[in-house]
């Protein structure tokens, strides 16, 4: 099978992918109780009004009064014409949401997974190739420490130091501030840096291991022998195989902390990005914009996987299409 | 777990960050060598954390407020720019639909309302003076010089009407006034006048706020009200934006980021600064070039914006506020609220789940009950001295309480302790037909086994669950009962205890007239036969008719004690088939009877008699085991003016200023 053709396999199948995704989210979302209907329902009983009246008005209002099928399908139909909805929760449409969140939580995860998939192997390498020594337990204690904090915690502990305390950050994010400006990247130091040292301990200690076993390979010995510094022998013959079975790991982990830590992330410095998006789309039942989020995640796991796969043969040619 | 585990650190981190020594000025930007110190401390006091693990949780206040403060950057200073910041990010700025409190601050920075209360609870008319001489018909009138954004013009009485007949009284719109302007009928009188005809008189009706109402262009509303157009009027982006405002509010919003806030300038326009009859201070408002809310979830995170200065105000959780009073930088306002703390009682068929019979049916059992809870040491205790006790259905600040002396003070003085509530309790079995006594101290069922109760709280709310362990505490020592306290979601409770959508039903005729009531909408009630018409989820009928789980007491829900406007209480109380009666509470007094008498009050007499004599019986009877107003408390930075402790906090927002 060509280079082209695989791809565009792979690209059918994620479209599958989402499709099945989706109906599930959508089904499951369906099947749980509207907690708008019931806050108007309580509201209405409070004010003294009729619950009843109120649930039905907010059911026409949300569009639940519609059969289940037409909902999807609406849905459905919407998400293939690019119209992705109306959300309810934040009154704007769905892509509008989406796309302004996407561009907080770039400006701090674009940072951050350049720092982790740079920073993880170098320190894993550094850390297998001074194994034992007080380097390598440093660094491996700096992995376990980061690993093990939780993010939410160590965000407001360094928010209280930096931000309250010793006042170099605001203690809130400021969506004013130019993408490209030393503002933006002074607000951003704390949460890269949280969640940097949140997602670099699991890379370091597999690349520290993986790296470990191939220090003493055959190859290296060549290397060694042929008088090949020690950078270029770890660069190009310990780093690249190691590298191979890191990246299943490293997509896979990324995109399972992308969500969680920077949701809490998000929460604890403000920032409007995609996981107070999702959350609180979630929370309200928003179902174009949970749908919308969830469509968006399925295509970044899709597309991540994608690469991931096309990585394997770049840096390991012995790999193929075939089989597949 | 991992909840509980992120309340209690951001408990312990809110906690930091207001034991925080704020004594002295420093530059901000200059770090001294005390400050490296306590960054050092907390690295200890954080590993200390991680290893007691004691915590009891946190979160204490509801995080909900909205709350003000100023941006501290580089470019601007405190006087330059107004910044609130709110809890919570807003659903829709459309002031149509609008039902949110936060987003309601949000639509007032940029377009005023009808009316509002001053300090003193004096109506102030802001776009519309209101009069009557009955109660029933009202007469707006409309303010003239207000001006709608281009190409509206003026707001005229024709703006209101249309908006109240085609929007809030249509069928289609669904706006959130809806309810509000149901059988009322609105006629056009002037061009700066139009006339409200109520169904029935209502001397309180400014006080419902049922006839606040925002200005919306005629104009901007006709294409949606002739193709009915629910969507396109709930989506439509000048009314999102507010872009119509004109000179309507202090403020005009220059954006709406969602999930960061709102950013506005000064409307040079203001039409408050040309109004003579409210304080001068007026004259020049509002007093910040520009405004902002931000949103701000973490309440640990909010607490460190109002302490670097980056907001003004932040709610401050009970517990926090004596770090914060020797403060140079920020006061902290105690402001009274109407929302009480009191025990459910389950008068229905599965309350009372620990013998025959339902001892809270008695009147002097509830009363015995009251008597057991040191209502001060609850409000020592668990609300740090920052609530009232609570006695009757009223707030001490509402001038329809009835003089102490008119009313029991169960809880407190010589009406608190043991042998009170245990008088009171013996009073009760000698009504219950069931052998209920005293085994020494504890109170025993027939059998002879001792009183177990259970008393549900909402899961994860800390300041309830005190309260709830309090009052187990409380009534073991004093009456002898055993209380179980029990955790749950407040979803829930709601769905499974407190109401229910599974109740029977009366037969109605084509026209929705009662035809025939089933006998089990049907008791006797202080010996007359009283009948559910319309049962609601919420009072599904009489005792018998029950929810789907067992229950017996609960700290779950509070409720408003509506202060302004008392009558609207009778949706919790006007006789046993009250609207709101999932306790099954059955007045041993003629509920109806006053609330029909101050419905018909042609003064404000003979509705204060009526409405005191009312408080005076439900002090009385006990309906909920009253116990406290926790009090809202708010830290501002020092020099503000304009904050009141006072529960009309915030009508003058446009005056606001610093000295």
């Amino acid at each position: 099978m060509g280079f082209g053709r695989y791809v565009t396999a792979r690209v059918l199948w994620a479209g599958v992918v989402s499709l099945v995704i989706t109906t599930i989210t959508f089904l499951l979302l369906s099947a749980a109780p509207n907690p708008d209907v019931q806050q108007a329902a309580t509201q209405a009983a409070l004010q003294g009004g009729n619950p009843a009246e109120a649930t039905e008005r907010v059911r026409e209002l949300r569009g639940l009064d519609q059969p289940l099928y037409v909902r999807y399908f609406d849905f459905i139909r919407g998400v293939y014409t690019l119209d992705w909805g109306w959300s309810e929760s934040r009154s704007q449409p769905v892509l509008e949401a989406v796309g302004s969140a996407l561009y907080y939580t770039a400006q701090y995860s674009i940072p951050w997974t350049i720092l982790t998939i740079i920073l993880g192997p170098l320190v894993g390498v550094y850390s297998a190739a001074n194994m034992y020594s007080w380097k390598d337990h440093a660094a491996t204690g700096f992995a376990f420490f980061g690993y093990a904090i939780p993010n939410f915690f160590f965000g407001i502990i360094l928010l209280l130091v930096f931000g309250v305390w010793l006042q170099f950050i605001p203690v809130t994010y400021n969506t004013d501030v130019a993408v490209f400006s030393v503002e933006n990247a002074v607000q951003l130091t704390i949460p890269v840096f949280v969640l940097v040292t949140g997602s670099i301990g699991a890379v370091m200690r597999v690349s520290r291991n993986e790296s470990a076993e191939f220090q003493n390979a055959d190859f290296m010995k060549t290397a060694k022998a042929k008088g090949v510094s020690p950078l270029r022998a770890y660069a190009y013959h310990v780093m690249r195989p190691t590298l191979v079975p890191l990246s299943t790991t490293l997509v896979g982990q990324l995109l399972a902390l992308f969500l969680g830590s920077s949701l809490l992330v998000e929460v604890v410095f403000a920032i409007p990005g995609l996981g107070r998006l999702t959350y609180k789309a979630l929370i309200a039942q928003d179902t174009n914009l949970v749908l919308g989020t969830t469509l968006f995640f399925t295509f970044v796991a899709v597309v991540g996987n994608l690469l991931e796969d096309i990585v394997f043969t770049v840096l390991d040619p012995r790999i193929s299409y075939d089989d597949r | 777990m991992i909840v509980s585990l992120k309340f209690f650190v951001y408990a312990f981190v809110a906690w930091c960050m207001s034991s925080r020594d704020m004594e002295d000025g420093d530059d901000p930007r200059h770090v001294n060598r005390r400050q490296w110190l306590s960054a050092l401390g907390l690295a200890g006091a954080v590993t200390l954390a991680g290893c007691s693990g004691n915590g009891g949780g946190g979160g204490g206040g509801d995080g909900n407020d909205t709350d003000d403060g100023s941006d501290g950057g580089d470019a601007t200073t405190q006087q330059d720019v107004y910044a609130t910041a709110s809890a919570a990010s807003f659903t829709t700025l459309n002031p149509i639909y609008n039902t949110e409190n936060g987003a309601g601050n949000a639509i007032a920075r940029t377009l005023d309302q009808g009316y509002t209360f001053d300090e003193n609870n004096e109506y102030v008319p802001l776009l519309y003076d209101m009069s009557t001489e009955d109660g029933e018909v009202w007469t707006f009138e409309v303010r003239e010089g207000l001006e709608f954004s281009d190409p509206y013009g003026e707001v005229t009485a024709s703006d209101f009407v249309y908006l109240i007949q085609e929007v809030h009284q249509s069928s289609w719109a669904n706006s959130a006034a809806t309810t509000s302007w149901q059988g009322v009928t609105v006629e056009e009188t002037g061009e700066y006048e139009f006339e409200a005809t109520l169904e029935s008189p209502s001397l309180l009706w400014p006080e419902s706020y049922d006839p606040l109402l925002y200005p919306i262009p005629q104009e901007l509303l006709e294409p949606y009200v002739e193709e009915e157009d629910t969507e396109g009027l709930q989506e439509d982006e000048e009314l999102l934006e507010l872009q119509f405002a004109g000179n309507l509010g202090p403020y005009v919003l220059d954006e709406w980021q969602r999930d960061a806030g709102t950013r506005y300038s000064r409307n040079d326009d203001y039409y408050l600064q040309d109004v003579d009859e409210l304080p001068d201070v007026f004259n020049d408002a509002p007093y910040f070039e520009e405004a902002e809310i931000r949103v701000i979830e973490e309440e640990a995170s909010r607490l460190g914006a109002l302490e670097t200065g980056e907001v003004d105000s932040a709610a401050i959780p009970p517990e926090q506020v004596e770090s914060y009073q020797n403060s140079e930088e920020i006061y902290v306002n105690r402001i009274p609220q109407p929302y009480n703390e009191k025990i459910s009682v389950n008068m229905r068929d599965n309350g009372w789940n620990t013998g025959p019979g339902n001892m809270f049916r008695h009147t002097p059992f509830r009363q015995a009950m009251a008597a057991a809870i040191d209502k001060e040491g609850l409000i020592q205790g668990v609300f740090r001295d920052f609530a009232e006790t609570h006695f009757t259905w009223q707030p001490r600040f509402s001038e329809f309480y009835p003089p102490e002396e008119e009313i029991p003070q169960f809880g407190v003085g010589e009406n608190y302790g043991s042998e009170v509530a245990r008088g009171l309790a013996e009073e009760a079995f000698a009504e219950s037909e069931y052998d209920y006594g005293f085994d020494g101290d504890a109170m025993v069922n027939p059998d002879g086994d001792q009183i177990q109760l259970d008393i549900y709280h909402s899961a994860g709310q800390d300041t309830e669950q005190l309260m709830a362990d309090f009052i187990a505490q409380e009534l073991g020592e004093n009456l002898g009962i055993d209380v179980t306290v029990e955790a749950i979601d407040g979803t829930r409770f709601n769905n499974e205890y407190w109401t229910t959508s599974d109740f029977p039903t009366p037969e109605t005729n084509d026209e929705g007239e009662v035809t025939e009531v089933p006998d089990e909408l049907v008791d006797t009630v202080n010996g007359e036969e009283v009948e559910w018409t319309a049962p609601t989820s919420t009072n599904p009928g009489p005792r018998n008719v029950t929810t789907s789980q067992d229950w017996d007491m609960s700290v779950v829900f509070g409720l408003n004690t509506y202060p302004r406007n008392p009558i609207t209480n009778n949706a919790f109380f006007d006789g046993p088939t009250a609207f709101y009666n999932p306790v099954g509470y059955y007045p041993g007094f003629d509920a109806e009877s006053l609330f029909e008498q101050a419905q018909a009050a042609t003064s404000q007499e003979e509705l204060a008699d009526a409405l005191v004599e009312l408080f005076a019986n439900l002090a009385e009877e006990q309906p909920y085991i009253m116990l406290a107003f926790p009090d809202s408390t708010v830290g501002y930075r020092e020099g503000l003016e304009g904050p009141i402790e006072n529960f009309s906090n915030g009508w003058n927002l446009p005056a606001w200023r610093y000295e």
